[in-house]
C-alpha cells in the first residue's frame, strides 16, 4: 500500500475526530480569506476614495508652491505634462487654485477656488458625479460653481442660488463676480466638503488674471499602471522643477492608514495560524498517542525513524490540504459574494479619513495572495503542527511502545 | 495710535478740527522738550490730516513683487470714526468702496452688488491689496495715551534737524507694535518718518513723509511711502491732491447705503 493511501485510511479511523479537525481548520481558513478580502477591500475604498474624489494618483505642482501656496507659483510645464500623460494613455487635469470669499446674503465663508476644464476632471476622478444635488460644470464657461457640501450648508446656497465671490486677483487688484451654483457635491471628504469652490478655469482666469497659468496637474490611470510608473512620466517633462508626488505622499496620513491595516492583516493572520496550528498539535499529539503501539510494531517489523515521520507528516498534509481547500473555495466564494455586493455603511453616516471621503459600499477584493496566503499559510501549520508528534512517534523504543497500554 | 494710517488710508479721510495741540500750529520747539511736549507731538502727528470733517483726493501707488498698480479715490471723514471710501480709477476697480463707521468696517463692490462686513480675520489683510492693513483703518490708539514716549535724538540728519521720540507700548495697551519711532522736523513737528517694529524689535514697516504742501490751510507731508520690511522692493505710496477740511458733510453720508450710490 503507498503511503499516500496509508495516510488517507489512517485519516479514516477516526472520522468524527477528522472531520471536527477539518472542519476547525476549514472555517479558520474560510475566515482569513474573508478577512484578507475585506482588508484589501478596504484598501482599495481608501485609496480610490483618495484617488478618484481629487488627488488623482499622482500630482505635480511647482516647487515652490507647497511652501505657501501661492498663487504666483504656477506650473509653467504643465500643458506638456498633460500631453505626454495623455499620449500615454494616463487621463490628466490642469488645474489653477487660489483663494477668496464667497457671499450668499449675510452668509460668507472662506473657500479654496479650484479652476478646473470640466471634461478633463470627468475623465479623471469621480469627483464631478459624486454629486448630492444639481450636476457639475458644463463644457462652456459661464461664472458657474460647484460647492462642497457642507461650504453649501454654511452659505444656506442651493442649485440655482447666486452667490457673491470675492477674490485678490494676481495683480492684488480686487476681483468680484457673481456665481450661480450648478451643483453640490455629496460628501467627500472634510477638505473638500466645507472649504473647496470648483469652477471653470476659464472664469478662473478672468477672476484671478491667471491667464491660462495653472499650479496642479492631477494624472491618474485609473489604477492601470503602477505609480511609479505615472510618477517617470511626469517627471520625464517636469524635471526637477516640480514636486511630483504620488497620492501617498499628498495624503500621508491616509496613506498609513492603508499600510498599517495591511500590517494588521499580517497580524491577524499570525495569530489564527498559532489558534489552528496549537488545536491541531493536541488533535495530532492524541492520534500519535492511540497508536503508539501500532507504532512499536511497525518499527519491530524494521520501518525506519524517517518513515514513521514522514508517514504522520502525510496524514497532516492530506487533513490540511482538504482543510485549506475547502476552506479556500469556500472563503473565496465568500469573498467574491462580498465584492459583488459589498456591506452598505450609510447608515454609519459619513465616512471619511483625514479629510477624504470614501464611498459607503465597503467590498471584498478577490485577489490570488488574499486565497494563497491564507491556504498555504494553513497547509504549511498543519504540517508544522504534525512534526512534533511524529518526532514523538519516529523516536519511539519498539519494545516499550508495544507494550504500552 | 490712530496711527497716521487711520491716517492714511483713512487719511484721506480723517478729520477733527482744530485739534487740541492743533493741526493748524505746531508746537514752537524748545531746547529741552518736557514729556508734555512729547505728548504735544504726537498728538500733532496723529492729527495731522485730521478736522472736524475732511473730503480728500487721493492716489495709491502700489508696488509689490508682481505687479504695480495705481488707484484714484476719493474720500470723506467726519469726526473721529466715520469715513468714506471710494475708488475712481482704474475701471476695473471704480466704485469699489469701503465705509468705517464706529468700529465696522463695511466693502461694497459694485459688480456684484454686495456689502460685506470686513471680519476681525481679515484685519491682517491689505486693504485692496495695498500694504496698509484693513486693521490700520480700524485701530483708534492715540500714541501719547497707548505708549510711554521719551526723545531718543535730537540734532541734524540728511542736513535736517529732526527730533527721534522712541515709544514703548503701556503694559495694557491694545497695540500690536512692540516699539515705534517717531521721526519729526525740529521746525514745524511734521513727521519724517514712523518705524514700527514687532513684538520681538523687529522692524516690521516703515512711514516716509514728504512733499510738504499747503493743502486745506495746512502745511503737511502729502506722500506718504509705507514700505513692509520683510518684502524688498514692495510699496504703497499715497498722494494727496487736494484736501478741504471743515467741509459741511451729512450724517447720511456715512452709511450702507450711501456705500453702494
Amino acid at each position: 500500500m503507498s503511503p499516500w493511501r496509508l495516510a488517507w485510511r489512517n485519516l479514516q479511523r477516526n472520522r468524527g475526530r477528522t472531520g471536527i479537525s477539518v472542519l476547525a481548520l476549514a472555517v479558520s481558513t474560510t475566515l482569513l480569506v474573508v478577512f484578507h478580502g475585506m482588508v484589501y477591500g478596504l484598501d482599495d475604498l481608501v485609496s480610490r476614495g483618495a484617488v478618484n474624489l481629487g488627488v488623482g494618483e499622482v500630482e505635480v505642482h511647482a516647487k515652490a508652491y507647497g511652501l505657501d501656496q501661492s498663487i504666483y507659483a504656477t506650473l509653467p510645464t504643465a500643458d506638456a505634462i498633460v500631453e505626454r500623460a495623455r499620449s500615454r494613455g494616463i487621463d490628466a487635469a490642469r488645474r489653477a487654485l487660489g483663494g477668496g470669499l464667497l457671499s450668499s446674503g449675510e452668509k460668507s465663508s472662506g473657500v479654496r477656488i479650484w479652476g478646473v476644464d470640466p471634461a478633463a476632471e470627468r475623465a479623471l476622478g469621480k469627483l464631478p458625479s459624486h454629486l448630492k444635488a444639481g450636476s457639475y460644470l458644463p463644457d462652456t464657461n459661464g461664472n458657474r460653481v460647484v460647492l462642497g457640501s457642507e461650504l453649501a450648508r454654511i452659505l444656506g446656497a442651493k442649485v440655482g442660488d447666486r452667490l457673491a465671490l470675492i477674490v485678490q486677483a494676481m495683480d492684488a487688484s480686487t476681483s468680484t463676480e457673481m456665481m450661480t451654483v450648478d451643483g453640490v457635491l455629496e460628501s467627500a471628504g472634510e477638505q473638500i466638503d466645507g472649504t473647496v469652490a470648483i469652477i471653470d478655469r476659464r472664469d478662473f482666469d478672468a477672476l484671478f488674471g491667471t491667464d491660462g497659468k495653472v499650479h496642479e496637474v492631477a494624472l491618474s490611470s485609473h489604477f492601470q499602471l503602477p505609480e511609479e510608473q505615472v510618477v517617470a512620466v511626469a517627471k520625464s517633462v517636469a524635471g526637477d522643477a516640480a514636486d511630483v508626488q504620488t497620492w501617498r505622499a499628498v495624503l500621508p496620513a491616509v496613506a498609513n492608514v492603508v499600510d498599517i491595516t495591511r500590517s494588521s492583516a499580517g497580524l491577524f493572520s499570525f495569530v489564527f495560524f498559532a489558534a489552528a496550528g496549537l488545536g491541531l498539535l493536541n488533535t495530532m499529539l492524541m492520534a500519535a498517542t492511540e497508536r503508539i503501539r501500532e507504532y512499536g510494531i511497525l518499527k519491530a517489523l524494521g520501518a525506519t525513524p524517517w518513515r514513521i515521520l514522514t508517514d504522520v507528516a502525510r496524514e497532516a498534509f492530506l487533513l490540511g490540504s482538504l482543510s485549506a481547500c475547502a476552506g479556500g473555495a469556500v472563503g473565496l466564494a465568500a469573498v467574491f459574494a462580498l465584492e459583488s455586493h459589498g456591506i452598505d455603511l450609510s447608515k454609519f453616516g459619513k465616512l471619511s479619513l483625514s479629510g477624504v471621503g470614501f464611498e459607503s459600499v465597503w467590498r471584498a477584493h478577490a485577489s490570488a495572495d488574499g486565497v494563497l496566503v491564507p491556504v498555504l499559510g494553513m497547509l504549511l501549520v498543519t504540517v508544522a503542527a504534525s512534526l512534533y508528534p511524529a518526532l514523538k512517534a519516529a523516536r519511539l523504543e519498539p519494545v516499550k511502545a508495544i507494550a504500552h497500554v | 495710535m490712530r496711527v497716521l494710517f487711520a491716517t492714511v488710508l483713512v487719511a484721506f479721510s480723517l478729520a477733527s478740527a482744530p485739534h487740541a495741540l492743533g493741526a493748524e500750529q505746531a508746537p514752537p520747539a524748545r531746547a529741552e522738550p518736557t514729556q508734555a511736549d512729547l505728548a504735544a507731538i504726537l498728538d500733532y502727528v496723529d492729527d495731522l490730516y485730521s478736522s472736524r470733517s475732511s473730503h480728500t483726493a487721493v492716489t495709491m501707488h502700489v508696488v509689490t513683487e508682481h505687479a504695480t498698480r495705481d488707484m484714484g479715490m476719493e474720500t470723506w471723514s467726519k469726526g473721529e470714526d466715520r469715513f468714506l471710501v471710494r475708488i475712481l480709477t482704474p475701471e476695473k476697480e471704480a466704485g469699489m468702496a469701503t465705509l468705517k463707521s464706529g468700529t465696522n468696517v463695511w466693502n461694497y463692490f459694485p459688480k456684484i452688488n454686495q456689502v460685506t462686513k470686513l471680519s476681525a480675520s481679515l484685519m491682517n489683510a491689505g486693504w485692496m491689496g495695498s500694504h496698509v492693513t484693513n486693521g490700520d483703518i480700524v485701530k483708534h490708539n492715540r500714541m501719547s495715551q497707548s505708549y510711554t514716549y521719551v526723545k531718543s535724538f535730537e540734532g541734524d540728519r540728511e542736513g535736517q534737524g529732526v527730533m527721534d521720540l522712541t515709544l514703548d507700548p503701556k503694559p495694557n495697551a491694545a497695540v500690536v507694535w512692540g516699539k515705534v519711532v517717531v521721526v519729526v522736523r525740529r521746525s514745524d513737528r511734521n513727521p519724517v518718518q514712523i518705524r514700527y517694529y514687532d513684538e520681538s524689535k523687529a522692524l516690521a514697516q516703515t512711514w516716509a513723509f514728504s512733499d510738504i504742501k499747503r493743502l486745506g490751510g495746512r502745511d503737511v507731508p502729502t506722500t506718504i511711502k509705507v514700505v513692509p520690511a520683510n518684502k524688498p522692493g514692495e510699496f504703497t505710496e499715497l498722494r494727496y491732491r487736494s484736501m478741504e477740511l471743515n467741509v459741511a458733510l451729512d450724517d447720511a453720508l456715512f452709511s450702507q447705503r450711501s456705500l453702494q450710490k
